[in-house]
């Protein structure tokens, strides 16, 4: 080959790489990025509870319109809850104004001792707009069951009193009330954030 | 003459080498960066993290820890079932083992000091005492720091 026709096939080929590294590098810029959790196909209508907070009953239908996120947890527990809690609020809080249409709803694992003020005190420290509510025993039961969550309070120590073990997931529910999303705890505040913005598309 | 010169020096060398021998057969612990989260005291149960070194070549035992800021203070630890649910147990024979060479992590969703009946809201910037008393080492005073992850 002559020396001209060298170079030239040279700048050729750099254009061509420049180009394709161009779109590689836009495909990640703005490929949505996976979400973590299980998506439910078909989403199913979520389970309609009515339980008690602080101050009034809650039922999930109070919430069709915005996404619901359930917690299932308890106040005494001391390092998963408040871990999840916290990390909740902090997605909230990133949302900014888009913030108004979600809602996390904790359900008490351990209705014998989280009463209704309790609860709405516990989690109102997290997040102003969080809401915790209980029941009877039975009542928890059925929520508990009909979101596949299991719970089972166990001995602990004569100066804990008893723990409960608990299913950690959060339950996504979107606008219309399906159950749609299950995001594992670990989840970090970015990854429940885009999990939010999915759900409410 | 210049053997006992060199002799002098020689013994000299060793016992400066004797006295420059770093301690053997002991653990060397150190406890980094402890905190805990912010939370009211309704919630009666808080989790203090921290990191447990061991630069020594002996392993330690942590006993105990105790606090102000709780009624009682056990070492507890939470583990997670293949299928997400989470359970949690004082750990076993309620001490920790710090092995030589090691760093133990108490971190969220495993090893935590649990702070039981909080005695005082935790709020953010807040400061308590707490003791660890390690069976060899003894006892440390050191501070936990309530903050945000």
């Amino acid at each position: 080959m002559s020396n001209s026709t060298l170079s030239s096939t040279l700048r050729y080929i750099r254009i061509v790489f420049f180009i394709l590294l161009g779109m590689i590098v836009i495909y990640f810029w703005v490929a949505p990025k996976a979400l973590t959790g299980t998506i439910l196909e078909p989403a199913e209508l979520a389970y309609d509870f009515d339980l008690k907070a602080a101050d009034k009953n809650v039922r999930l239908s109070d919430y069709r319109g915005k996404v619901v996120l359930l917690y299932f947890g308890y106040t005494f527990c001391p390092d998963i809850c408040p871990a999840t809690l916290g990390t909740v609020s902090q997605a909230f809080e990133s949302l900014g104004q888009r913030a108004e249409n979600v809602q996390l709803i904790m359900i008490s694992v351990d209705p014998l001792r989280d009463r209704p003020e309790i609860l709405g005190e516990y989690v109102t420290h997290f997040h102003p707009s969080f809401i915790g509510v209980t029941g009877t025993e039975e009542e928890i039961a059925e929520v508990a069951d009909s979101y596949f969550i299991f719970y089972e309070a166990r001995e602990g120590t004569p100066a804990t009193g008893y723990l409960v073990d608990h299913t950690t997931t959060l339950m996504g529910i979107d606008k219309e009330g399906h159950l749609k999303l299950l995001i594992p705890f670990g989840a970090t505040a970015e990854e429940i954030a885009n999990s939010l913005n999915f759900l409410m598309r | 003459m210049i053997i006992k010169k060199v002799f002098s020096i020689a013994i000299l060398a060793m016992l400066f080498a004797t006295a420059c021998q770093p301690k053997l057969d002991a653990p060397q612990i150190s406890v980094e960066d402890i905190w805990g989260r912010p939370s009211p005291k309704v919630a009666s149960a808080g989790a203090f993290y921290m990191r447990i070194k061991n630069t020594g070549s002996q392993p330690d035992t942590l006993l105990w820890a105790g606090s102000p800021a709780c009624g009682t203070a056990e070492l507890h630890q939470s583990t997670m079932s293949e299928d997400g649910v989470m359970s949690m147990q004082i750990v076993e024979g309620g001490s920790v083992v710090i092995p030589p060479g090691e760093t133990v992590k108490f971190e969220v969703g495993g090893l935590h000091v649990m702070c039981i009946d909080k005695q005082a809201d935790f709020s953010l910037g807040d400061s308590y005492d707490l003791t660890l008393y390690f069976e060899k080492t003894g006892e440390l005073n050191l501070q936990v720091e309530i903050k945000n992850p």
